[in-house]
Protein backbone atom coordinates (compact mmCIF):
# COMPACT_ATOMS: atom_id res chain seq x y z
CA UNK A 1 0.00 0.00 0.00
CA UNK A 2 0.64 3.52 -0.61
CA UNK A 3 0.75 5.85 2.26
CA UNK A 4 -0.13 9.35 1.01
CA UNK A 5 -2.56 12.28 1.44
CA UNK A 6 -5.71 14.05 0.57
CA UNK A 7 -5.89 17.62 -0.42
CA UNK A 8 -6.39 18.21 3.04
CA UNK A 9 -2.96 16.89 4.81
CA UNK A 10 -4.97 13.92 6.02
CA UNK A 11 -2.84 10.57 5.58
CA UNK A 12 -4.70 7.84 2.86
CA UNK A 13 -3.86 4.69 1.85
CA UNK A 14 -4.06 3.78 -1.71
CA UNK A 15 -2.91 1.13 -3.61
CA UNK A 16 -0.59 1.41 -7.16
CA UNK A 17 -3.75 1.31 -8.85
CA UNK A 18 -5.75 3.61 -7.16
CA UNK A 19 -2.73 6.01 -7.44
CA UNK A 20 -2.62 5.51 -11.06
CA UNK A 21 -6.19 5.86 -11.80
CA UNK A 22 -5.94 9.35 -9.68
CA UNK A 23 -3.40 10.56 -11.92
CA UNK A 24 -5.21 10.03 -14.95
CA UNK A 25 -8.19 11.85 -13.56
CA UNK A 26 -6.26 14.38 -12.21
CA UNK A 27 -4.88 14.48 -15.81
CA UNK A 28 -7.80 14.56 -17.09
CA UNK A 29 -9.46 17.17 -15.12
CA UNK A 30 -6.88 19.36 -16.59
CA UNK A 31 -7.19 18.84 -20.39
CA UNK A 32 -10.53 19.37 -20.36
CA UNK A 33 -10.61 22.23 -18.77
CA UNK A 34 -7.27 23.83 -19.67
CA UNK A 35 -7.80 22.44 -23.19
CA UNK A 36 -4.64 21.29 -23.35
CA UNK A 37 -2.65 18.45 -24.40
CA UNK A 38 -2.65 15.74 -21.83
CA UNK A 39 0.48 13.96 -20.30
CA UNK A 40 2.14 10.54 -22.23
CA UNK A 41 1.89 7.69 -20.41
CA UNK A 42 5.74 7.53 -19.55
CA UNK A 43 4.96 10.90 -18.02
CA UNK A 44 2.08 9.85 -16.07
CA UNK A 45 4.03 6.35 -14.71
CA UNK A 46 6.95 8.58 -13.77
CA UNK A 47 4.34 10.86 -11.43
CA UNK A 48 2.88 7.40 -9.91
CA UNK A 49 6.06 6.55 -9.58
CA UNK A 50 7.55 9.67 -7.06
CA UNK A 51 4.03 9.36 -5.56
CA UNK A 52 4.14 5.66 -4.70
CA UNK A 53 8.31 5.63 -3.33
CA UNK A 54 8.56 4.57 0.25
CA UNK A 55 11.05 7.16 1.27
CA UNK A 56 9.41 10.86 3.40
CA UNK A 57 11.29 12.73 1.27
CA UNK A 58 11.76 12.82 -2.45
CA UNK A 59 14.24 14.52 -4.73
CA UNK A 60 15.29 14.73 -8.26
CA UNK A 61 18.12 13.08 -10.24
CA UNK A 62 21.49 14.69 -10.45
CA UNK A 63 21.55 17.46 -13.15
CA UNK A 64 17.69 17.97 -12.62
CA UNK A 65 17.90 20.54 -10.28
CA UNK A 66 15.41 23.55 -9.78
CA UNK A 67 16.54 27.28 -9.19
CA UNK A 68 14.86 27.98 -6.10
CA UNK A 69 12.70 31.32 -5.22
CA UNK A 70 10.69 31.88 -2.24
CA UNK A 71 8.02 35.01 -2.12
CA UNK A 72 7.26 37.26 0.22
CA UNK A 73 10.31 35.79 2.08
CA UNK A 74 10.83 38.29 5.11
CA UNK A 75 7.45 37.68 6.08
CA UNK A 76 7.68 34.07 6.61
CA UNK A 77 10.31 34.45 9.29
CA UNK A 78 8.71 37.52 11.27
CA UNK A 79 5.60 35.31 11.24
CA UNK A 80 7.52 33.09 13.73
CA UNK A 81 8.06 36.09 16.17
CA UNK A 82 11.75 35.45 15.54
CA UNK A 83 13.39 39.27 16.41
CA UNK A 84 15.46 39.79 13.03
CA UNK A 85 15.50 42.42 10.74
CA UNK A 86 14.67 42.19 7.19
CA UNK A 87 18.79 41.55 5.55
CA UNK A 88 19.62 39.20 8.37
CA UNK A 89 16.66 37.22 7.46
CA UNK A 90 17.56 37.58 3.49
CA UNK A 91 21.01 36.33 4.18
CA UNK A 92 18.90 33.14 6.33
CA UNK A 93 17.79 32.08 2.92
CA UNK A 94 20.71 32.71 0.98
CA UNK A 95 23.24 31.00 2.99
CA UNK A 96 21.05 28.30 4.74
CA UNK A 97 17.71 27.77 3.03
CA UNK A 98 19.77 27.88 -0.36
CA UNK A 99 17.43 30.55 -1.99
CA UNK A 100 18.73 31.43 -5.82
CA UNK A 101 16.62 34.68 -5.58
CA UNK A 102 15.71 37.13 -2.50
CA UNK A 103 12.67 38.59 -1.66
CA UNK A 104 12.25 41.91 0.36
CA UNK A 105 8.68 42.61 1.51
CA UNK A 106 6.63 44.95 4.10
CA UNK A 107 4.39 43.05 6.16
CA UNK A 108 1.22 44.48 4.87
CA UNK A 109 2.42 42.65 0.91
CA UNK A 110 0.83 44.83 -0.75
CA UNK A 111 1.71 48.11 -3.12
CA UNK A 112 -1.28 50.56 -1.99
CA UNK A 113 0.19 50.73 1.43
CA UNK A 114 3.50 50.75 1.00
CA UNK A 115 3.98 53.84 -1.58
CA UNK A 116 3.64 55.86 1.78
CA UNK A 117 7.01 53.84 3.32
CA UNK A 118 8.74 53.96 -0.41
CA UNK A 119 11.54 55.47 1.38
CA UNK A 120 11.94 53.36 4.25
CA UNK A 121 11.54 50.19 1.78
CA UNK A 122 14.67 51.81 0.08
CA UNK A 123 17.11 51.92 3.04
CA UNK A 124 15.84 48.17 3.44
CA UNK A 125 16.51 47.21 -0.42
CA UNK A 126 20.10 49.39 -0.45
CA UNK A 127 21.00 47.61 3.79
CA UNK A 128 20.07 44.15 1.89
CA UNK A 129 21.50 44.63 -0.93
CA UNK A 130 25.12 45.25 0.83
CA UNK A 131 24.98 42.37 2.65
CA UNK A 132 24.00 39.78 -0.01
CA UNK A 133 25.09 38.93 -3.06
CA UNK A 134 21.75 37.00 -4.68
CA UNK A 135 19.30 38.59 -7.02
CA UNK A 136 17.49 40.80 -5.00
CA UNK A 137 13.92 41.10 -5.58
CA UNK A 138 10.85 43.51 -4.09
CA UNK A 139 7.60 41.80 -3.77
CA UNK A 140 4.19 42.99 -3.37
CA UNK A 141 0.36 42.30 -3.94
CA UNK A 142 -1.28 44.00 -6.66
CA UNK A 143 -4.09 43.89 -4.23
CA UNK A 144 -7.35 45.57 -6.34
CA UNK A 145 -9.53 45.53 -3.63
CA UNK A 146 -8.09 48.10 -1.18
CA UNK A 147 -8.82 49.89 -3.86
CA UNK A 148 -12.66 49.93 -3.52
CA UNK A 149 -15.10 51.08 -0.68
CA UNK A 150 -14.36 50.87 2.68
CA UNK A 151 -11.07 50.84 1.92
CA UNK A 152 -10.62 52.96 -1.10
CA UNK A 153 -12.24 55.46 -3.03
CA UNK A 154 -13.84 53.40 -5.86
CA UNK A 155 -17.18 51.69 -5.30
CA UNK A 156 -17.32 47.72 -4.16
CA UNK A 157 -17.63 45.43 -7.22
CA UNK A 158 -18.64 42.64 -5.05
CA UNK A 159 -21.47 44.91 -3.82
CA UNK A 160 -22.58 46.12 -6.79
CA UNK A 161 -22.60 42.80 -8.89
CA UNK A 162 -24.75 40.97 -6.77
CA UNK A 163 -27.07 44.40 -7.04
CA UNK A 164 -27.23 43.43 -10.80
CA UNK A 165 -25.55 46.37 -11.05
CA UNK A 166 -23.06 45.42 -14.00
CA UNK A 167 -21.98 48.30 -15.62
CA UNK A 168 -21.18 50.29 -12.57
CA UNK A 169 -19.32 47.43 -11.31
CA UNK A 170 -16.95 47.43 -14.22
CA UNK A 171 -16.44 50.84 -13.60
CA UNK A 172 -15.62 50.44 -10.91
CA UNK A 173 -12.69 48.11 -11.16
CA UNK A 174 -11.88 49.69 -14.42
CA UNK A 175 -11.10 53.12 -11.84
CA UNK A 176 -9.55 50.58 -9.10
CA UNK A 177 -7.15 48.87 -11.68
CA UNK A 178 -5.69 52.79 -12.86
CA UNK A 179 -5.03 53.46 -9.09
CA UNK A 180 -3.47 50.52 -8.87
CA UNK A 181 -1.24 50.68 -11.71
CA UNK A 182 -0.07 54.07 -10.60
CA UNK A 183 1.06 52.46 -7.46
CA UNK A 184 2.67 49.40 -8.30
CA UNK A 185 4.54 51.80 -10.86
CA UNK A 186 5.51 54.10 -8.03
CA UNK A 187 6.67 51.42 -5.78
CA UNK A 188 8.59 49.24 -7.80
CA UNK A 189 10.51 52.61 -9.33
CA UNK A 190 11.57 53.37 -6.07
CA UNK A 191 12.88 49.92 -5.16
CA UNK A 192 14.29 49.92 -8.62
CA UNK A 193 16.63 52.75 -8.17
CA UNK A 194 17.69 51.59 -4.61
CA UNK A 195 19.16 48.83 -5.64
CA UNK A 196 17.12 45.93 -6.06
CA UNK A 197 17.34 43.84 -9.32
CA UNK A 198 13.40 43.53 -9.93
CA UNK A 199 9.85 43.34 -8.63
CA UNK A 200 7.82 40.51 -7.88
CA UNK A 201 4.38 40.83 -8.60
CA UNK A 202 3.14 38.12 -6.02
CA UNK A 203 -0.91 36.57 -6.01
CA UNK A 204 -1.82 38.77 -9.79
CA UNK A 205 -5.18 38.34 -10.17
CA UNK A 206 -6.80 37.55 -7.20
CA UNK A 207 -9.15 39.66 -6.86
CA UNK A 208 -9.81 38.90 -10.72
CA UNK A 209 -9.56 39.80 -14.36
CA UNK A 210 -9.04 43.54 -13.90
CA UNK A 211 -6.34 42.95 -11.62
CA UNK A 212 -4.51 41.06 -13.77
CA UNK A 213 -4.90 44.07 -16.46
CA UNK A 214 -3.62 46.27 -13.84
CA UNK A 215 -0.68 43.88 -13.12
CA UNK A 216 0.51 43.58 -17.20
CA UNK A 217 0.33 47.53 -18.02
CA UNK A 218 2.65 48.19 -15.13
CA UNK A 219 4.70 45.72 -16.41
CA UNK A 220 4.19 47.06 -19.62
CA UNK A 221 4.90 50.85 -18.24
CA UNK A 222 8.05 49.62 -15.93
CA UNK A 223 9.46 47.71 -18.78
CA UNK A 224 9.93 50.63 -20.88
CA UNK A 225 10.96 52.39 -18.27
CA UNK A 226 13.40 50.31 -17.01
CA UNK A 227 14.68 47.85 -20.08
CA UNK A 228 16.53 45.98 -17.12
CA UNK A 229 14.51 45.27 -14.64
CA UNK A 230 13.56 41.95 -13.65
CA UNK A 231 10.03 41.25 -13.25
CA UNK A 232 8.20 38.48 -12.31
CA UNK A 233 4.49 38.00 -12.47
CA UNK A 234 3.12 35.50 -9.95
CA UNK A 235 -0.47 34.34 -9.88
CA UNK A 236 -2.72 33.93 -7.52
CA UNK A 237 -4.88 30.88 -8.81
CA UNK A 238 -4.94 28.84 -12.30
CA UNK A 239 -7.90 30.43 -13.45
CA UNK A 240 -8.55 34.00 -14.04
CA UNK A 241 -11.35 35.14 -12.71
CA UNK A 242 -13.80 37.44 -14.40
CA UNK A 243 -15.09 39.54 -11.61
CA UNK A 244 -15.02 42.29 -14.61
CA UNK A 245 -15.90 39.87 -16.92
CA UNK A 246 -14.75 41.91 -20.60
CA UNK A 247 -11.43 43.76 -20.05
CA UNK A 248 -9.27 42.92 -22.65
CA UNK A 249 -5.56 43.00 -22.54
CA UNK A 250 -3.86 43.47 -26.10
CA UNK A 251 -7.12 42.03 -27.80
CA UNK A 252 -7.50 39.21 -25.67
CA UNK A 253 -10.08 38.94 -23.21
CA UNK A 254 -8.30 37.78 -19.78
CA UNK A 255 -11.50 36.41 -18.12
CA UNK A 256 -10.98 32.84 -17.92
CA UNK A 257 -7.33 32.54 -19.08
CA UNK A 258 -5.29 29.82 -18.05
CA UNK A 259 -1.31 29.20 -17.16
CA UNK A 260 -0.25 28.56 -20.74
CA UNK A 261 -2.71 31.55 -21.55
CA UNK A 262 -1.98 33.81 -19.38
CA UNK A 263 1.98 33.86 -19.42
CA UNK A 264 1.90 34.36 -23.31
CA UNK A 265 0.45 37.87 -21.94
CA UNK A 266 2.57 38.03 -19.33
CA UNK A 267 5.37 37.77 -21.96
CA UNK A 268 3.91 40.36 -24.50
CA UNK A 269 3.60 43.11 -21.49
CA UNK A 270 7.29 42.41 -20.57
CA UNK A 271 8.29 40.17 -18.05
CA UNK A 272 11.04 38.37 -17.23
CA UNK A 273 9.67 35.41 -15.07
CA UNK A 274 6.04 33.68 -14.44
CA UNK A 275 5.18 31.99 -11.55
CA UNK A 276 2.28 30.04 -12.56
CA UNK A 277 -0.17 28.41 -9.64
CA UNK A 278 -2.28 25.77 -9.86
CA UNK A 279 -4.89 25.19 -7.12
CA UNK A 280 -4.92 22.51 -4.34
CA UNK A 281 -8.27 20.89 -4.60
CA UNK A 282 -8.59 19.86 -0.71
CA UNK A 283 -11.02 17.43 -1.30
CA UNK A 284 -9.20 15.06 -3.98
CA UNK A 285 -6.08 13.06 -3.16
CA UNK A 286 -2.42 14.20 -3.42
CA UNK A 287 -1.72 11.96 -6.70
CA UNK A 288 -5.08 13.41 -8.35
CA UNK A 289 -3.89 17.28 -7.81
CA UNK A 290 0.06 16.67 -8.70
CA UNK A 291 -1.73 14.81 -12.21
CA UNK A 292 -3.49 17.74 -12.31
CA UNK A 293 -1.15 20.29 -11.24
CA UNK A 294 2.10 18.57 -13.70
CA UNK A 295 -0.33 19.01 -16.56
CA UNK A 296 -1.00 22.86 -16.46
CA UNK A 297 2.62 23.93 -15.36
CA UNK A 298 3.97 21.75 -18.48
CA UNK A 299 1.73 23.34 -20.62
CA UNK A 300 2.35 26.67 -19.45
CA UNK A 301 6.14 25.78 -19.97
CA UNK A 302 6.05 24.43 -23.52
CA UNK A 303 3.80 27.74 -24.21
CA UNK A 304 6.33 30.28 -22.96
CA UNK A 305 9.66 32.01 -23.94
CA UNK A 306 10.69 33.65 -20.53
CA UNK A 307 11.49 30.76 -17.57
CA UNK A 308 8.45 29.53 -15.46
CA UNK A 309 8.78 28.95 -11.70
CA UNK A 310 5.95 26.94 -10.14
CA UNK A 311 4.30 27.54 -6.88
CA UNK A 312 4.98 24.45 -4.74
CA UNK A 313 2.97 25.61 -1.51
CA UNK A 314 0.31 25.95 1.04
CA UNK A 315 -2.58 25.02 -0.98
CA UNK A 316 -1.17 25.36 -4.67
CA UNK A 317 1.23 23.48 -7.02
CA UNK A 318 -0.68 19.88 -5.39
CA UNK A 319 0.66 20.65 -1.86
CA UNK A 320 -2.28 20.27 0.59
CA UNK A 321 -3.96 22.66 2.52
CA UNK A 322 -2.39 22.74 5.77
CA UNK A 323 -0.41 25.52 7.97
CA UNK A 324 2.71 23.55 7.48
CA UNK A 325 3.19 22.03 3.90
CA UNK A 326 3.84 18.55 4.61
CA UNK A 327 7.50 17.44 3.73
CA UNK A 328 6.24 14.00 1.97
CA UNK A 329 3.93 16.26 -0.67
CA UNK A 330 5.91 19.50 -1.15
CA UNK A 331 9.31 17.18 -1.63
CA UNK A 332 7.02 14.99 -4.61
CA UNK A 333 5.21 17.80 -6.40
CA UNK A 334 8.66 20.03 -6.53
CA UNK A 335 10.31 16.59 -7.97
CA UNK A 336 7.05 16.46 -10.47
CA UNK A 337 7.45 19.97 -11.10
CA UNK A 338 11.43 19.32 -12.10
CA UNK A 339 11.03 15.95 -14.06
CA UNK A 340 8.08 16.04 -15.93
CA UNK A 341 6.65 19.54 -15.82
CA UNK A 342 9.71 20.58 -17.41
CA UNK A 343 9.63 23.63 -14.76
CA UNK A 344 12.84 26.56 -15.08
CA UNK A 345 12.38 27.21 -11.05
CA UNK A 346 10.20 26.87 -8.04
CA UNK B 1 -42.30 26.90 -34.21
CA UNK B 2 -43.41 23.90 -32.28
CA UNK B 3 -43.42 24.24 -28.14
CA UNK B 4 -39.76 22.12 -27.87
CA UNK B 5 -38.42 24.49 -30.30
CA UNK B 6 -40.18 27.89 -28.00
CA UNK B 7 -38.30 26.29 -25.23
CA UNK B 8 -35.31 26.07 -26.69
CA UNK B 9 -35.69 29.74 -27.67
CA UNK B 10 -36.56 30.53 -23.95
CA UNK B 11 -33.55 28.77 -22.53
CA UNK B 12 -31.17 30.49 -25.34
CA UNK B 13 -32.04 33.73 -24.42
CA UNK B 14 -30.94 32.97 -20.80
CA UNK B 15 -28.24 31.54 -22.25
CA UNK B 16 -27.35 34.48 -24.13
CA UNK B 17 -28.57 37.05 -21.30
CA UNK B 18 -31.12 38.47 -23.48
CA UNK B 19 -33.56 40.25 -20.99
CA UNK B 20 -35.50 41.60 -23.56
CA UNK B 21 -36.06 38.24 -25.71
CA UNK B 22 -36.76 36.48 -22.43
CA UNK B 23 -39.57 38.89 -21.41
CA UNK B 24 -41.00 39.29 -25.02
CA UNK B 25 -40.94 35.19 -25.18
CA UNK B 26 -42.53 35.12 -21.96
CA UNK B 27 -45.32 37.49 -23.27
CA UNK B 28 -45.69 35.63 -26.07
CA UNK B 29 -46.24 32.32 -24.14
CA UNK B 30 -49.33 33.88 -22.65
CA UNK B 31 -50.62 35.26 -25.88
CA UNK B 32 -50.35 31.33 -27.22
CA UNK B 33 -51.80 30.05 -24.21
CA UNK B 34 -48.79 27.95 -22.94
CA UNK B 35 -48.60 26.68 -19.30
CA UNK B 36 -46.36 29.50 -17.60
CA UNK B 37 -45.28 26.94 -15.31
CA UNK B 38 -44.25 24.19 -17.82
CA UNK B 39 -42.41 27.29 -19.91
CA UNK B 40 -40.36 28.31 -16.18
CA UNK B 41 -39.26 24.56 -16.09
CA UNK B 42 -38.34 23.83 -19.34
CA UNK B 43 -37.42 26.62 -20.85
CA UNK B 44 -36.19 29.49 -17.66
CA UNK B 45 -34.85 27.12 -15.66
CA UNK B 46 -33.01 24.75 -18.11
CA UNK B 47 -31.34 28.12 -19.50
CA UNK B 48 -29.98 29.43 -16.16
CA UNK B 49 -28.97 25.66 -15.00
CA UNK B 50 -26.99 25.25 -18.24
CA UNK B 51 -25.86 29.01 -17.53
CA UNK B 52 -24.31 27.96 -14.13
CA UNK B 53 -22.89 24.54 -15.80
CA UNK B 54 -20.71 27.07 -18.06
CA UNK B 55 -20.21 29.27 -15.04
CA UNK B 56 -18.45 26.57 -13.35
CA UNK B 57 -16.86 25.76 -16.65
CA UNK B 58 -15.21 29.00 -16.92
CA UNK B 59 -17.07 29.47 -20.20
CA UNK B 60 -19.06 32.63 -19.08
CA UNK B 61 -18.09 34.75 -16.19
CA UNK B 62 -19.91 36.67 -13.62
CA UNK B 63 -21.41 39.68 -15.16
CA UNK B 64 -22.92 37.15 -17.62
CA UNK B 65 -24.48 35.14 -14.93
CA UNK B 66 -26.16 37.75 -13.06
CA UNK B 67 -27.23 39.20 -16.62
CA UNK B 68 -28.77 35.89 -17.32
CA UNK B 69 -30.33 35.94 -13.71
CA UNK B 70 -31.60 39.31 -13.95
CA UNK B 71 -33.55 37.81 -17.49
CA UNK B 72 -34.92 34.99 -15.41
CA UNK B 73 -36.19 37.10 -12.77
CA UNK B 74 -37.96 39.21 -15.37
CA UNK B 75 -39.68 37.14 -17.47
CA UNK B 76 -41.01 34.45 -14.94
CA UNK B 77 -42.36 37.54 -12.99
CA UNK B 78 -44.75 38.26 -16.49
CA UNK B 79 -45.16 34.84 -16.34
CA UNK B 80 -46.61 34.13 -11.85
CA UNK B 81 -48.66 36.81 -12.68
CA UNK B 82 -50.66 34.46 -14.81
CA UNK B 83 -50.37 31.15 -12.61
CA UNK B 84 -53.59 30.47 -11.39
CA UNK B 85 -54.34 32.11 -8.29
CA UNK B 86 -51.50 34.79 -8.30
CA UNK B 87 -49.00 32.38 -6.48
CA UNK B 88 -45.94 32.92 -6.86
CA UNK B 89 -43.31 30.19 -7.32
CA UNK B 90 -41.39 29.97 -4.20
CA UNK B 91 -38.11 30.57 -3.07
CA UNK B 92 -36.08 27.56 -2.87
CA UNK B 93 -35.19 28.50 0.38
CA UNK B 94 -33.44 31.11 3.18
CA UNK B 95 -29.83 32.05 2.79
CA UNK B 96 -27.45 34.24 5.43
CA UNK B 97 -24.02 35.17 4.42
CA UNK B 98 -21.50 36.64 5.33
CA UNK B 99 -17.66 37.23 5.33
CA UNK B 100 -16.29 36.46 8.97
CA UNK B 101 -15.24 39.56 11.46
CA UNK B 102 -11.57 40.36 10.77
CA UNK B 103 -12.17 39.32 7.11
CA UNK B 104 -12.66 41.75 4.20
CA UNK B 105 -12.48 39.57 1.63
CA UNK B 106 -15.68 39.45 -0.45
CA UNK B 107 -15.56 38.56 -4.00
CA UNK B 108 -15.86 34.51 -3.55
CA UNK B 109 -18.73 35.58 -1.30
CA UNK B 110 -20.49 37.84 -4.24
CA UNK B 111 -19.94 34.37 -6.46
CA UNK B 112 -21.88 32.72 -4.08
CA UNK B 113 -24.76 35.12 -3.07
CA UNK B 114 -25.00 35.96 -7.22
CA UNK B 115 -25.32 31.59 -7.75
CA UNK B 116 -27.81 31.53 -5.25
CA UNK B 117 -29.91 33.85 -6.39
CA UNK B 118 -29.82 33.00 -10.02
CA UNK B 119 -31.06 29.24 -8.33
CA UNK B 120 -33.81 30.65 -7.35
CA UNK B 121 -33.07 31.67 -3.33
CA UNK B 122 -33.89 34.23 -0.76
CA UNK B 123 -30.39 35.51 0.00
CA UNK B 124 -29.23 38.59 2.87
CA UNK B 125 -25.83 38.91 2.41
CA UNK B 126 -24.47 40.79 5.33
CA UNK B 127 -21.36 41.59 3.65
CA UNK B 128 -17.42 40.98 5.15
CA UNK B 129 -15.99 41.87 8.92
CA UNK B 130 -19.33 40.55 10.37
CA UNK B 131 -19.44 39.70 14.20
CA UNK B 132 -20.90 36.25 14.79
CA UNK B 133 -23.59 37.63 17.21
CA UNK B 134 -24.79 40.43 14.48
CA UNK B 135 -24.57 36.95 12.04
CA UNK B 136 -26.85 35.12 14.68
CA UNK B 137 -29.06 38.50 15.43
CA UNK B 138 -29.85 38.75 11.62
CA UNK B 139 -30.65 35.08 10.92
CA UNK B 140 -33.06 34.95 13.52
CA UNK B 141 -34.75 38.30 12.17
CA UNK B 142 -34.56 36.87 8.51
CA UNK B 143 -35.91 33.78 9.31
CA UNK B 144 -32.61 32.06 7.82
CA UNK B 145 -32.70 28.27 7.00
CA UNK B 146 -29.18 28.39 6.28
CA UNK B 147 -25.94 30.26 7.05
CA UNK B 148 -23.48 30.60 4.73
CA UNK B 149 -20.09 31.76 5.97
CA UNK B 150 -16.81 32.50 3.95
CA UNK B 151 -13.27 32.79 5.52
CA UNK B 152 -9.92 33.66 3.62
CA UNK B 153 -7.55 33.66 6.04
CA UNK B 154 -6.14 30.95 8.76
CA UNK B 155 -6.26 33.68 11.06
CA UNK B 156 -9.92 34.26 10.60
CA UNK B 157 -11.17 30.99 9.29
CA UNK B 158 -11.65 30.07 13.73
CA UNK B 159 -14.52 32.48 13.75
CA UNK B 160 -16.52 30.00 12.09
CA UNK B 161 -15.40 27.53 14.86
CA UNK B 162 -17.25 30.58 17.37
CA UNK B 163 -20.02 30.60 15.10
CA UNK B 164 -20.72 26.56 15.82
CA UNK B 165 -20.10 27.49 19.40
CA UNK B 166 -22.43 30.26 19.97
CA UNK B 167 -25.19 28.17 17.98
CA UNK B 168 -24.81 25.79 20.35
CA UNK B 169 -24.62 27.78 23.60
CA UNK B 170 -27.65 29.51 22.47
CA UNK B 171 -29.69 26.34 21.51
CA UNK B 172 -29.98 27.08 17.81
CA UNK B 173 -27.68 24.41 16.51
CA UNK B 174 -30.39 22.45 14.97
CA UNK B 175 -32.39 25.54 13.94
CA UNK B 176 -29.92 26.89 11.18
CA UNK B 177 -27.67 25.01 8.84
CA UNK B 178 -24.39 26.05 8.13
CA UNK B 179 -21.87 26.13 5.56
CA UNK B 180 -18.18 27.12 5.30
CA UNK B 181 -16.02 27.97 2.61
CA UNK B 182 -12.79 30.04 1.86
CA UNK B 183 -9.71 29.45 0.56
CA UNK B 184 -8.23 27.60 3.76
CA UNK B 185 -11.21 25.90 4.30
CA UNK B 186 -11.06 22.18 4.14
CA UNK B 187 -14.11 19.62 4.68
CA UNK B 188 -11.75 18.38 7.49
CA UNK B 189 -12.22 22.20 8.85
CA UNK B 190 -15.88 21.88 8.70
CA UNK B 191 -16.07 18.64 10.64
CA UNK B 192 -13.63 19.25 13.16
CA UNK B 193 -15.97 22.71 14.25
CA UNK B 194 -19.52 20.87 13.64
CA UNK B 195 -20.70 22.70 10.66
CA UNK B 196 -23.32 20.77 8.16
CA UNK B 197 -21.26 21.10 5.23
CA UNK B 198 -18.14 22.51 3.62
CA UNK B 199 -18.38 23.74 -0.03
CA UNK B 200 -14.87 23.78 -2.47
CA UNK B 201 -16.55 26.46 -4.48
CA UNK B 202 -19.71 28.54 -5.64
CA UNK B 203 -21.33 25.66 -7.47
CA UNK B 204 -20.77 23.13 -4.84
CA UNK B 205 -21.74 25.60 -2.12
CA UNK B 206 -25.14 25.87 -4.31
CA UNK B 207 -25.31 22.27 -4.55
CA UNK B 208 -24.95 21.83 -0.65
CA UNK B 209 -27.35 24.30 0.56
CA UNK B 210 -29.68 22.06 -1.65
CA UNK B 211 -28.93 18.79 -0.47
CA UNK B 212 -29.56 20.60 3.44
CA UNK B 213 -32.50 21.77 2.67
CA UNK B 214 -33.82 18.62 1.06
CA UNK B 215 -32.50 16.55 3.94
Amino acid sequence: MVVTRMGDGSFITMTRDEVLRDVEEGVADAVKRGKIEPLSSDEIEHIVDICCRPQKFVSVEKGNELVLTYDSGTLKVTRLGIPIGMPQILQLYERVFGADSLELAYVHYSFKPIKSIVPEEQYAVAETSLVTTAPLLYGAMPNLPLYTKPDGPCENAAELLPMGKIEEAKRAQEEAAEYAIKDMVFVSSGVYEAGADGIDFDTTAAAGDAEFYATLKATEILREKYPDMAIEIGMAGEFVLGFHGSIEYDGVRLAGLYPHKQVGLAEKAGASVFGAVVNTNSSRTFPWNLGRAVTFCKACREAANIPVHANVGMGVGAVPLVMTPPIDCVSRASTAMAEVGKMDGL
Amino acid sequence: MDKQEFLDKVAQSVIDSDEELAEQLAKQALEEGMDPLEVINKGYVVGIKQVGDMFECGELFLPELIQSAEAVKKATEILNEAIAGGEEKKAKGKVLIATVEGDIHDIGKAIVVSLLVANGFDVVDMGRDVPVADIIAKAEEFGAQVIGTSALLTTTMVRQQELEKALVEKGLKGKFKTVVGGAPVTVRWAEKIGADAYAENAGEGVNKIMQLLEG
